[in-house]
C-alpha cells in the first residue's frame, strides 16, 4: 500500500517537473541576487527574484508566428500608435516567409516596446524589468577570470560597423547560460521608461532630455564605464513606438 | 505544420470573438449602441492615443475605456493622489487654464487625470479627491491597472518610476488631445505659461 502510495506520488512529480520544464523550454531560471546599479540611487545594491529568462532573443521566426496568429501586429495592420513606419522593415514582405527568407534564427529588429510586450504576453511571458535585464547581463562570460572579457566583447561590438540583420552566429554564453546579452542587439525592457536619475519630479521646469546627460552622469557609479553609460543613454531616448535596426528583445517570466 | 497553424489560428479566432462578446456586455447596453463604439474605433486615426484599449474605471465608478473620450478635445495628465507637492500644483495649473474659459466652454472639453497610483488610488479615494479638490463634471479621473498605466505612460512620454514608499518620482506633462485622441500639444513642468494651452484648446472648439 505504502509502495502504490510512493509510485503514485513518483509519477505526480515526473508530471509536475515535465509539465514545468515543458512550459519553460527554451529558458534559463536566473537565481536570485544582487547587482551594483549604474545608476546611483539610495541603494548600494539592487535585489533581484528569481525569473525565467529566454535562453535567445527572439527571433524572426519565431516572431512570425506570432505575426501569422495576430494580424493586427502584421507590418500592413499595425497602427502607428504602436510601431513607427519602419516595424519590421527587414522582412521581405509582410507575412514573413521561412523559406524564402534565410535569417529566421536571426534575433527580430525593428520592432516597438508595444509589439515586443503584445509577443511577451502572447507567450504567457513578460518583458523584463531593467533591473533583472541588467542583472542577468551582468554575468561575466562562461570560463572567464574577470569582467574584462565582457568589456572586451561589448567594445568589439560597438566598434564593428557591419549592421547585419542576418547575425545567426552565437556569440558568447554567460555564466547563467543565457545567450549573447551583450554584443548582438540591444534588448527593450519593459520599464525602459523609468526615471533613472535622483531628478526631482517638482523641479519647476523639466528637461526630461536632460535627466541621463545632467544628473545621472554624476551619479554613476562607475564613471569609466563607457559602455553602461551608452546603453543607459541609448534606453533613455527611445519611445515606446520606435523601431531600431539592432534593437530586439527577449521575454521573462516570474518564478 | 500547417495544420499546427490552422488550429492555433483557429484557437485565436474564437478566442477574440469571446473577449468581443465580454467586452460588448461590459460595457454597452443596446445594440444600437455597440455600432456606435466600433465604428468609433474603426474611425479612429492611427495615432489616436485611445488606440490603447484598456479597461479604466473612473472616479465615478463608470468602467470605461479611452475611446470613450472621442468627441471632445481632452487635456490629460499623470498624477496620484498621495502626491504631496507637485501633483496639487499640476492641478492647480490645469484649475488655472480652465478658468480662461466660459462656463459654456468648459462644457465642451474635458480634463483627465490618469494615476500612477494603480494600488492606493482606486475609485473610492479619486472620487474623495475630486470632492476635496472640487472639480466640476468635467474633471474626469481614471484608476487601471499596471499594465495600462505603464502603456499609457509610454504612448504619453512619461517617465516614472515606483519609489520604496510608494509614491511615484515622475515627468509632469500636461497633453492636450483633439477630438479623436490625437497630441496635439505638450508641455513639461509646473506653474509654466498656460496660455500655449489655452490656445490648443481654443484650436480645437
Amino acid at each position: 500500500m505504502l509502495f502504490k502510495k510512493e509510485l503514485a506520488f513518483l509519477v505526480m512529480l515526473c508530471f509536475v517537473v515535465s509539465s514545468v520544464s515543458s512550459q519553460n523550454k527554451g529558458m534559463v531560471l536566473i537565481p536570485s541576487g544582487s547587482y551594483k546599479p549604474f545608476i546611483k540611487g539610495k541603494v548600494d545594491e539592487i535585489q533581484v527574484d528569481s525569473f525565467w529568462i529566454d535562453e535567445k532573443s527572439v527571433t524572426n521566426a519565431e516572431f512570425s508566428t506570432f505575426v501569422d496568429a495576430n494580424p493586427s501586429w502584421s507590418r500592413e495592420e499595425i497602427k502607428r500608435l504602436f510601431a513607427d513606419e519602419d516595424y519590421l522593415s527587414h522582412w521581405a514582405t509582410d507575412l514573413f516567409n521561412q523559406d524564402s527568407f534565410l535569417v529566421g534564427n536571426a534575433p527580430v529588429v525593428n520592432v516597438s516596446w508595444f509589439a515586443a510586450k503584445a509577443y511577451c504576453e502572447w507567450q504567457g511571458k513578460r518583458l523584463p524589468m531593467l533591473s533583472e535585464w541588467e542583472y542577468a547581463a551582468s554575468a561575466l562570460p562562461q570560463g572567464s577570470v574577470d569582467s574584462s572579457s565582457l568589456q572586451e566583447i561589448i567594445a568589439n561590438w560597438y566598434s564593428r560597423r557591419t549592421l547585419s540583420e542576418n547575425d545567426t552566429v552565437p556569440h558568447y554564453k554567460n555564466e547563467f547560460g543565457i545567450w549573447d546579452m551583450h554584443g548582438k542587439i540591444w534588448e527593450w525592457v519593459y520599464d525602459f521608461n523609468s526615471v533613472q536619475s535622483n531628478e526631482d519630479s517638482r523641479n519647476m521646469e523639466e528637461t526630461p532630455e536632460g535627466l541621463f546627460c545632467g544628473s545621472a552622469s554624476l551619479n554613476a557609479s562607475d564613471a569609466s564605464d563607457y559602455s553602461t553609460f551608452i546603453r543607459f543613454a541609448f534606453r533613455g531616448s527611445l519611445k515606446g513606438h520606435f523601431t531600431v535596426r539592432k534593437l530586439g528583445f527577449r521575454c521573462v517570466k516570474t518564478k | 505544420m500547417k495544420n499546427i497553424l490552422f488550429i492555433m489560428l483557429t484557437g485565436f479566432l474564437i478566442a477574440g470573438c469571446n473577449e468581443k462578446k465580454e467586452e460588448v456586455k461590459q460595457c454597452c447596453n443596446t445594440k444600437n449602441e455597440q455600432k456606435v463604439t466600433k465604428d468609433l474605433i474603426d474611425q479612429l486615426p492611427g495615432t489616436s492615443v485611445y488606440q490603447l484599449d484598456g479597461d479604466w474605471t473612473s472616479h465615478k465608478g463608470k468602467p470605461l475605456k479611452l475611446n470613450q473620450l472621442t468627441g471632445k478635445p481632452v487635456v490629460l495628465t499623470m498624477i496620484f493622489t498621495h502626491c504631496e507637492y507637485a501633483c496639487p500644483m499640476m492641478v492647480n495649473d490645469l484649475k488655472m487654464i480652465e478658468q480662461e474659459f466660459s462656463s459654456q466652454e468648459r462644457n465642451e472639453f474635458n480634463f483627465v487625470l490618469v494615476s500612477f497610483d494603480y494600488v492606493r488610488d482606486k475609485q473610492e479615494r479619486l472620487e474623495s479627491y475630486a470632492v476635496s479638490q472640487g472639480l466640476d463634471d468635467n474633471w474626469i479621473l481614471l484608476h487601471g491597472g499596471e499594465s495600462q498605466v505603464k502603456e499609457l505612460s509610454v504612448t504619453l512620454n512619461i517617465s516614472y518610476e515606483m519609489l520604496e514608499n510608494g509614491s511615484f518620482s515622475h515627468t509632469n506633462r500636461k497633453l492636450v488631445l483633439d477630438k479623436q485622441g490625437r497630441i496635439v500639444y505638450s508641455q513639461n513642468g509646473l506653474q509654466t505659461n498656460s496660455e500655449p494651452v489655452v490656445e490648443a484648446i481654443r484650436s480645437l472648439l
